[in-house]
């Protein structure tokens, strides 16, 4: 019988091994059937965006809201801040960052990455980045849609915004990290994460936003909302609401705080997976 | 326990809330090929999670390969570990998810990728290396199971019921591999629910029912426990009643019953009534003797006897 070689001695790092982990995951995380369903729900932006760009040709006094014109690039920065970082960003969060080892479980696959030369943690950090590249890619298709149908209405023009929509890729990518890291906690930790992720993103963040205080210290919109640079229209609705949050920290104290967020809520899901028993259904 | 021993456990026990899934065993698993049989839901998977580091101890020690296994993922290093679900990457190839797992263990690309051609090769894969998983017949997902296994040459290779779900052939060149696997010095449990496929592997087993260990050792060891255990005996004969008054004359017979045609007999002393029974079907004394069968002639039953005990 020939024997396979062994691999030399000496365990790889934890980066390296959630490198490694990350290869073996990002194909299947694209291809799984919750990217397909978060696709398409990435695909309502870019009706929309449709939608405006056919209403600013057919009509030419451009989009209005209460009476008052609104530039494409004011309209792509509510898109970004109300329908991204308020809706799709946590969503894709919650989805999948919930799942990171919950799917492996659940397809009875964790035993194969568990019982490996590689720290537990290394697992949740791979199948974490993998989760990051995975939602940029999903992302970024229908905010380039969007910027490309939306900014040039009401007289905005393409290359002027080009600088802000890098910023808003960018704070969206923040944004990502923030909620996965996040929700990777609470899937780690909790029983039925889903629900309680989806009631942190869509109940407590919107309600604490609202009032003033330091509750809305504990969300991470708070901190997001800092790296919004577009400004909105005035005299309007949008305007109003965009008023009730203009106690905000500054873009240094936000970054650091997110990256903090995002480091400690890591560390905890990494201890809790290297800690917790996964039995498998028979 | 002995420098070679594969695993020792001490007084382990295993919890699930209130259910318990292995209850104060004390074992060592010697060098060599040892099987582990027991029914479903004997705690045969929860010992298999507990030597694969799976799940924590609730009580009691364990170490595997002289080394506690609960979160030291260096020693999977040395260890292969089959389990029993069928539970894959379908999207990816055979060779695709092997080198994937390899490269876990710290193989570069190109090693990674050659141990695991090497691995599929050893549970004659090769042909269908290039294949989705996704597409593989439960046989070659089993084998591709294995292949992941023993890819990057462990010492102890820990094998859930891998011969489940494979056709004949595979199994006889399965059953092949891992007696060579053996003899080449490496350790492997394997676990199953069917005897015969344990006995065609090793004459070294473990008997586990309802969460305890109920005999270990060498096949033979076990059956001379099972002679101080009543033993069954099927006569088939013409005159089964005639036969039956002459049984019970002797104080080895502990009870007897009829079914058609035939009288089962259940001795304390199995020697002693064979014996017996050869000079009455040489004597044609009750009539002729047609058939003489004992369950215990097999592993099932030996397995079976000690489960009921």
């Amino acid at each position: 019988m020939t024997q396979p070689a062994r691999p030399a001695e000496g365990a790889p790092g934890l980066l390296s091994s959630a490198g490694r982990v990350f290869d073996l995951s990002l194909g299947q995380m694209l291809w799984s059937r919750r990217s397909v369903f978060l696709g398409v729900l990435l695909g309502g932006p870019v009706l929309l965006a449709s939608a405006l760009r056919i209403a600013a040709t057919l009509y030419a006094s451009g989009l209005k809201i209460n009476g008052v014109q609104a530039g494409g690039s004011a309209i792509f920065g509510m898109m970004i801040w109300l329908l991204y970082l308020r809706f799709i960003v946590p969503v894709l969060g919650v989805f999948y960052g919930t799942s990171l080892i919950a799917d492996e479980v659940d397809d009875k696959t964790i035993t194969y990455l568990f019982t490996r030369p590689i720290p537990r943690s290394a697992v949740l950090l791979g199948k974490y980045f993998a989760y990051l590249v995975c939602t940029v890619l999903l992302v970024l298709p229908s905010v380039m849609l969007v910027f490309f149908l939306v900014v040039p209405t009401g007289q905005g023009a393409i290359a002027g915004a080009f600088p802000s929509l890098v910023a808003d890729l960018g704070m969206l990518a923040i944004g990502l990290a923030a909620y996965g890291a996040v929700f990777a906690l609470v899937g780690t930790t909790l029983r039925r994460p889903l629900v309680l992720g989806l009631v942190f993103a869509f109940g407590w963040e919107p309600a604490v936003l609202l009032f003033p205080g330091y509750l809305k210290r504990l969300t991470v919109a708070y901190y997001l909302q800092a790296l919004v640079r577009h400004e909105m229209p005035q005299d309007s609705a949008v305007s109003m609401l965009m008023q009730v949050f203009r106690e905000v920290p500054t873009v240094s104290t936000s970054l650091l705080c997110l990256a903090v967020i995002v480091g400690l809520t890591l560390w905890l899901a990494g201890r809790a997976v290297e800690e917790r028993e996964y039995v498998l259904e028979q | 326990m002995t420098a070679g021993d594969l695993v020792t456990a001490e007084h382990l026990s295993k919890w699930y809330g209130q259910v318990i899934g292995l209850n104060d065993v004390s074992v060592t698993v010697p060098a060599g090929i040892t099987g582990l049989l027991g029914p479903n839901g004997a705690g045969k998977s929860t010992l298999m999670k507990l030597v694969t580091g799976q799940l924590k101890p609730s009580k009691g020690s364990l170490t595997v390969l002289g080394e506690p296994i609960w979160r030291n993922p260096a020693l999977y290093r040395r260890i292969g570990f089959c389990p029993e679900q069928d539970a894959f990457y379908d999207r990816m190839t055979g060779l695709e998810w092997v080198t994937a797992l390899v490269r876990l263990n710290g193989a570069t690309d190109a090693l990674a990728g050659a141990m695991a051609g090497r691995a599929l090769e050893m549970v004659e894969l090769t042909d269908a290396a290039h294949k989705k998983i996704g597409a593989y017949s439960k046989g070659m997902r089993q084998r591709v199971k294995m292949a992941q296994a023993l890819a990057h040459d462990p010492d102890l290779l820990i094998l859930d019921e891998p011969l489940a779900g494979m056709d004949p052939i595979a199994r006889r060149k399965t059953i092949r591999m891992i007696k060579d696997w053996g003899r080449a010095g490496k350790g492997v449990i394997v676990s199953s629910h069917i005897l015969h496929e344990i006995e065609s592997m090793t004459a070294n087993i473990l008997l586990i029912n309802q969460g305890r260990i109920l005999a270990e050792g060498n096949v033979h060891q076990i059956r001379d426990l099972i002679d101080e255990h009543p033993h069954t005996v099927h006569v088939r004969a013409d005159q089964t009643r005639a036969l039956a008054r002459e049984f019970l004359g002797h104080d080895d017979v502990l009870s007897l019953k009829f079914e058609e045609g035939a009288v089962v007999v259940q001795t304390g002393r199995p020697d002693a009534f064979y014996t017996r029974l050869t000079d009455l079907a040489a004597s044609g004394e009750h009539g002729a003797i047609h058939e003489v069968t004992s369950p215990d002639d097999n592993l099932q039953a030996v397995f079976q006897y000690l489960v009921k005990s």
